[in-house]
């Protein structure tokens, strides 16, 4: 019973705290953002590594075309941004900078991958509401987080870990940030990441 | 004693909840008035923006009350809001309205801060965007921290006096898409005097 209590009024405290938390989301999402409150941080276990060959995977893009890895194999180093849900407070505050980024990522001859367990109906929507993205956005909802799961960035809700990978134009990652879900990753550090392989 | 307990945690539960209902917009100007008081941003590298803004020193920090100026336009941005990117060129405009009215050029001033915004991310949209005016980062994310329940874009207009802001006459979320209609709403507000040079 004591231990009941304690449970709910520990719930309670949090619940508060969490309301309580600043976030400036953008004035584009007004009213649409579902509110997560703090999750745990990350919730899967990488099964892959830096320098080992990225597992190459075949999505469906909201534009309707098939991407696949190996499509830039040769040409281009590749970022690619699990997100975990559309219409989420962090979420939406991540790819619109990479949007604003984009010439810093063509100078560094990368193209961002976006990846999320969503399905194309929702992503497009999403990132219309955002004005759109300069990149790919793919869709892994079926057969539902098969590319997280392979590099072992699906949590246990279904959605995806907050991670980043850059993968050099051999298909060799030479970068993995796995990201708290309540927080979004640095730009310079992707960038950063970038400037060294380039 | 679990009765007593449970009564306590009632009365807990209850001043818990007060503090979490949404705050009516005064409490929340005053709030916001508070927080705004309290902070203290990176000072701008850049000579020709610490005169703009009074500064006769480059400390490491300044609190925005030691900005020089009868009545401070703040627009509290991201980097990584699609509306504030797309507002950019208006808020451009906004700083040259004023700037070509003599009678006020120095008594309002305007700035911007990148609300959890890092220094290369605000640099990036300085670089997009060119802005006129002091852009501001958030590195130590104090701002984030201590603004709550707004939307990018937001604008303050702040009653400054005395080293310190005295009231917060002008807080709205959303982009304005007339500059000079926007100028002569804070000129209204803020009930500062017409006329004269500054």
């Amino acid at each position: 019973m004591k231990m009941t209590i304690r449970a709910a009024f520990l719930g309670l405290v949090f619940a508060v705290l969490a309301g309580a938390a600043a976030h400036a989301a953008s004035d584009a999402l007004k009213g649409m953002i579902y509110e997560t409150g703090p999750l745990k941080a990350t919730d899967s276990k990488l099964k892959v590594r830096v320098g080992e060959q990225a597992p190459d995977f075949t999505l469906k893009s909201i534009s309707g075309k098939m991407v696949s890895l190996s499509d830039y194999k040769g040409k281009s180093n590749v970022v690619i941004s699990f997100i975990p849900a559309a219409w989420t407070p962090v979420c939406s505050d991540q790819w619109p900078g990479y949007a604003l980024a984009k010439d810093v990522f063509i100078k560094n001859e990368a193209v961002v991958l976006g990846i999320s367990t969503d399905n194309i109906p929702s992503l497009y929507a999403w990132t219309s509401q955002m004005n759109g993205v300069w990149f790919p956005v793919l869709s892994d909802f079926w057969p539902h987080g098969d590319v997280a799961r392979k590099y072992g960035v699906l949590r246990s809700d279904g959605t995806a870990d907050r991670t980043i990978l850059i993968v050099d134009k051999k298909g060799r990652i030479r970068y993995i940030g796995l990201h708290s879900i309540n927080t979004r990753p640095p730009l310079e550090e992707i960038i950063q990441e970038l400037e060294r392989i380039r | 004693m679990s009765r007593t307990f449970t009564a306590g945690l009632g009365m807990l539960s209850f001043l818990l909840a007060l503090l979490a209902a949404p705050l009516g917009a005064q409490d929340t100007r005053e709030g916001h008035l508070r927080a705004l008081n309290s902070l203290s941003l990176y000072t701008p590298e850049d000579a020709g923006e610490r005169q703009y803004l009074g500064l006769k020193d480059a400390p490491e920090k300044i609190p925005l009350g030691r900005i020089d100026a009868e009545v401070l336009i703040v627009e509290v941005f991201s980097m990584y809001c699609p509306h504030c990117q797309r507002h950019a060129p208006d808020a451009n405009k906004l700083y040259h309205a004023l700037d070509s009215r003599e009678e006020f050029r120095n008594k309002i001033k305007m700035i911007g801060i990148g609300i959890g915004n890092s220094q290369y991310e605000v640099g990036l949209f300085r670089e997009k965007y060119a802005p006129p005016f002091p852009l501001f980062d958030d590195r130590s994310s104090a701002v984030v921290g201590s603004l709550s329940g707004i939307y990018t874009p937001h604008y303050f207009g702040l009653k400054m006096k005395d080293g310190s802001i005295r009231e917060i006459f002008y807080s709205e979320s959303g982009a304005f898409s007339d500059a000079e209609a926007f100028l002569e709403m804070i000129v209204e507000e803020s009930g500062i005097q017409r006329g004269g040079n500054s």
